[in-house]
């Protein structure tokens, strides 16, 4: 692999809230127009390396390469233009709720670019077509349902044509047609622009329909970062049993576990 | 189990160290808030002249009506209160001596100061922080657009324009409401009351009273913004952190004052 | 990116070169916008595009909504692969008129 093909270089990742240590020597790669996703159970860390990723935590050590530049090292003015080929769609959708699907759609034009009026008014309305809300440009974001938050914060993310998108949790919270139509917009963006995609997910189905490669993490460590097909077939009972949604079954030490119920009683 | 003493010992040293932080806290908040307002169009972030006409609409022009009936009450009160006192020494004349002084060098950039921050400090709370929960803050990072330059640095510009001129009207019409009540109880005519007024007033008693203003304007911004920021956990954190930003902004406001008053009187 | 404009009459062709991207696509938009001004056809070819992002994307949609509204012809010539994927991501292939080249389009005439 081409180290300049490298959309995403993550090396010897670790991070620590206070003094728990979150994330602990992650390294993964991603190419130019690759979908991965990074998938693991809630507290595995997958939330806090995305945050990461996206610039927005100083890490403990590592480097997180992005489109070639490490943005651990990054001055401010550098982040600033490498934030242009970036989109994020949060798992909220975070759509300002002082403005019009519009407005927000039109944003980070209007922060990035002098285009003119006309043009930015057409790029936000071509992009509201993509993420199928044609027409929706003027309602506020109080006004529309969960699927169609996400598809508006998919359209604000994708407005400047990035190279790189990251998509937290797109089928969170969504019924299985509505999830299933923005995994189907997924490979469509990738295919027409040739975009790095980055997701992360919890949901198995969704993750093995659009991933290239999967990233599984648990409790803060890569378990396995590959392609799908060797994932599926990973004989570790970790990712066995994250396949196969059995609850983890972890031996238990009699001693520890009256310890910890009888803590602190006198 | 720790004896009480060194607990209460290790609790007010904790709390004294989160007292500090905070401090600090707002201190480069205001630093970066003052920064982006004067050389944010070098950093292709300006901080845009609409925004600040907003937030100037909505922290000053708005709370023209509760502050001018606040004044107008306050005004009179102070009249009828010197009047009743002054009556004991027989000097109900010298009134309009007390009443434009106390309202021009203290209760009108009081008053002013403590509605603002209970109307306004309170709202910028809650607006960042339902920002934060949702995650807009983070969108707003993701797309480049630095929170501080967008949320705080408009409002700081606003409140900086508003609070004096808000003092300004203040002070005419708790003049005006010390006046009215001077015609009715001891027949003064209103235009004598402000010849007379107008006559014992130096222009360092309304400077020190703007000036008062300009501190207080600071001090809710910061607090506001300050806490907005800081909110963590959900709905209830937003409570929290609205309740605490006007309770800390108005005994800032009083704690400010009398450290002003206290220097520019000796 | 370069921008070429042509007489094959009765069209005025605008030819796009290279990149049109955030930065180039305002002057593309301006060279089409400026050759409707001239009350002539218009087709803008697309074959030696190396690169078209939504914003030259935009820029077409409105210089053909300016031609329609002046009841004059506008088209899109030899649209390079990379361009078209944009089109087709936002179902404009369906919209544009689309030719194979500037020959061809003459003959239907």
């Amino acid at each position: 692999m081409n180290a300049s093909d490298l959309a995403i270089d993550v090396k010897n990742l670790v991070t620590h809230y206070g003094t728990r240590k979150i994330l602990d020597g992650i390294s993964f790669q991603a190419r130019q127009g690759e979908i991965m996703v990074i998938m693991g159970g809630s507290g595995s860390g997958k939330s806090t390396l995305l945050r990461h990723l996206l610039g927005l935590h100083q890490p403990t050590s590592g480097s997180i390469s992005l489109l070639g530049k490490d943005i651990t090292q990054l001055s401010a003015d550098a982040m600033y233009d490498l934030r242009k080929n970036m989109g994020v769609a949060f798992q909220g959708g975070a759509l300002f709720n002082s403005m019009t699907v519009g407005e927000n759609v039109e944003l980070p034009l209007r922060e990035h670019t002098r285009l003119d009026e006309n043009t930015m008014r057409i790029m936000s309305r071509m992009k509201l077509e993509v993420v199928h809300l044609a027409g929706f440009e003027n309602l506020m974001p109080s006004e529309l349902s969960g699927g169609m938050i996400k598809r508006a914060a998919l359209a604000r993310a994708i407005v400047m044509d990035p190279r790189l998108l990251f998509f937290d949790e797109p089928s969170a919270g969504l019924d299985p047609v509505v999830s299933a139509e923005l995994d189907e917009l997924i490979l469509i963006l990738r295919d027409a622009m040739n975009m790095t995609i980055v997701v992360v997910t919890h949901e198995l189905e969704s993750a093995f329909k659009i991933a290239d490669r999967i990233t599984v993490l648990d409790q803060g460590r890569i378990l396995m970062s590959d392609t799908v097909a060797a994932v599926r077939a990973s004989d570790n009972e970790r990712i066995q049993s994250l396949l196969n949604r059995t609850p983890r079954n972890e031996a238990i030490n009699p001693d520890e576990y009256m310890e910890r119920l009888t803590r602190e009683i006198f | 189990m720790p004896d009480p003493l060194t607990s209460f010992v290790a609790l007010v040293g904790q709390r004294s160290l989160q007292a500090v932080r905070e401090v600090g806290y707002h201190a480069a908040l205001l630093v970066e808030a003052f920064y982006w307002l004067l050389f944010g169009r070098w950093r292709r972030q300006p901080v845009r002249l609409s925004a600040v006409f907003k937030e100037a609409v909505g922290v000053g022009v708005n709370a023209i009506p509760i502050v001018a009936l606040a004044s107008f009450a306050v005004g009179m009160m102070l009249a009828i209160q010197g009047i009743y006192t002054l009556r004991t020494f027989g000097a109900e004349g010298q009134v309009v001596l007390g009443i434009s002084l106390s309202v021009t060098r203290e209760f009108a950039p009081l008053i002013t100061g403590i509605f603002v921050a209970g109307r306004s400090g309170s709202a910028i709370a809650a607006r960042i922080g339902t920002m934060q929960i949702s995650q807009e803050i983070d969108a707003l990072r993701v797309i480049g657009i630095n929170p501080v330059r967008y949320l705080v640095a408009p409002l700081l510009a606003a409140m900086l324009l508003t609070l004096p001129a808000l003092t300004i009207l203040s002070d005419l019409i708790a003049l005006f409401g010390g006046a009215l009540y001077c015609a009715g109880e001891l027949s003064l005519p209103m235009g004598i009351f402000f010849d007379r007024s107008f006559e014992v007033l130096v222009a360092d008693d309304v400077i020190h009273g703007v000036l008062k203003s300009f501190i207080f304007a600071v001090i809710i911004t910061l607090i506001g913004t300050a806490n907005g920021f800081n909110v963590s956990a959900g709905a209830e954190g937003v409570g929290q952190a609205t309740t605490r930003s006007v309770v800390l902004g108005c005994i800032g406001i009083i704690l400010a004052d009398m450290v002003f008053t206290f220097l520019m009187s000796r | 990116m370069d921008i070429k404009i042509e007489d094959w009459p009765p069209f005025k062709i605008v030819r796009l070169c290279g990149d049109v991207d955030l930065h180039s696509s305002p002057r593309a938009r301006e060279a089409i916008l400026d050759c409707l001004k001239l009350k002539a056809p218009l087709l803008v070819e697309l074959s030696a595009v190396s690169y078209m992002d939504s914003s030259g994307v935009a820029s077409l949609v409105e210089g053909y909504q300016t031609a329609k509204k002046q009841g004059l012809e506008f088209g899109l010539v030899a649209v390079a692969q990379s361009a078209m994927n944009v089109l087709k991501l936002a179902r404009l292939d369906k919209v544009f008129p689309i030719h194979a080249s500037i020959e061809e389009r003459l003959e239907s005439a």
